[in-house]
């Protein structure tokens, strides 16, 4: 016998004990209900940050000699904090865009997520070894940023109350 | 006994499809993936020994782990894989607590199946699946449950998505041919297989 027919004679055997225990045990029938009422509940089961500090400031005066130089108009400035970790970002506003500069102290490996007021995703990035993460050209609209762990775990995303981007 | 892969190839396939309309914003494909994977992930944690409870609350958690951590899988392809590790690791850590044992190595497993008795059947199995029971019952039970598990998870995919993703797979290669090997011999000896 070489490899491939017993690589194929276990795959069938396996296949074949995969289809005695859906008989044996199925699950119950509104399992996935369950999961898609758990997944719509989800958003309750965010660690909401605070906002503790919040500035605009205009980045410098509008006259044409400056613009010149940066083409930037405004930037604001926000910090959430949570039980285990503070957040600041920073909105600076282009004519073509805003670009969003976060920090998170202390540093941790974390996935930053920017979702829409639905919840959707609309990007992603990493927080990088000193704490830093961005998003050059932040999606505009209400938005929020989660933040997960990294590598997964189930302890739950903190979030960020909307803000306007 | 024929080769009845074809169905579940296409389960596989199907996820990735569903998954990646889901990160393409369509959020209605993740109700189509819960509903396509719920079931298979039913059988990696009811094979890990948790009671039906108990195991519909980890099959929730892990889709809830999905949705939090979606980036990380960076091949469409890789979401069953995905979805199935963290479901079996999950109920391994609930089975933990409920039993409150400490199992040193997280990733060898067969030293991670409960002894447990098999739960009872009240079902009426077609003759296949019948004669395949009687043979499975003859193995030892960590035998059984590690076949329940793997079987349930994809293939041939299982030891590269495992490598993928950084997790290793132990000893679960050497140890699942072991218990195929008995369970072909049982099958041989009772008829079964041809």
């Amino acid at each position: 016998m070489n490899e491939s027919h017993r690589q194929l004679d276990d795959d069938a055997l396996l296949e074949a004990v995969a289809r005695l225990w859906r008989q044996l045990d199925p699950p119950p029938p509104d399992l996935a209900h369950g999961v898609l009422a758990r997944l719509a509940a989800d958003d309750l089961e965010l660690e909401l940050l605070t906002l503790v500090e919040s500035s605009d400031a205009f980045a410098g005066v509008r006259s044409s000699d400056t613009l010149e130089d940066s083409d930037e108009l405004t930037s604001t400035f926000l910090e959430y904090v949570g039980p285990d970790l503070r957040v600041y970002v920073h909105l600076s506003q282009f004519d073509d865009g805003t670009r969003l500069d976060g920090w998170v102290v202390p540093a941790r490996r974390l996935t930053v997520t920017l979702r829409d007021q639905q919840g959707s995703t609309l990007q992603q990035t990493s927080v990088d070894q000193h704490g830093r993460f961005a998003f050059a050209r932040a999606a505009s609209g209400v938005v929020r940023l989660t933040f997960t762990d990294e590598p997964p775990t189930t302890a739950r995303p903190r979030a960020t109350p909307p803000f306007h981007v | 006994m024929t080769r009845q892969s074809t169905e579940s190839d296409s389960i596989w396939e199907l996820s990735a499809t569903h998954f990646q309309r889901w990160r393409d914003g369509d959020q209605r494909a993740m109700d189509d993936l819960v509903v396509l994977l719920s079931p298979v992930l039913w059988q990696v944690v009811r094979g890990c020994g948790l009671d039906r409870e108990a195991a519909e609350d980890v099959v929730q958690t892990t889709w809830l782990a999905l949705v939090r951590s979606a980036e990380g899988i960076t091949e469409a392809r890789a979401v069953s894989g995905w979805l199935c590790t963290t479901a079996r690791r999950e109920a391994w850590r609930v089975a933990k607590q409920g039993s409150r044992q400490a199992p040193t190595d997280e990733d060898v497993l067969d030293r991670h199946l409960p002894d447990e008795p098999a739960p009872e059947h009240q079902v009426v199995l077609d003759d296949e699946n019948a004669r395949l029971w009687d043979c499975l019952k003859q193995l030892p039970e960590r035998c059984q449950r590690l076949l329940r598990i793997v079987a349930a998870a994809p293939r041939p995919d299982y030891t590269a998505i495992a490598s993928d993703l950084g997790m290793p797979v132990g000893s679960i290669g050497p140890t699942r041919g072991r218990c195929l090997e008995k369970l072909r011999v049982e099958l041989v000896r009772t008829g079964g297989l041809a």
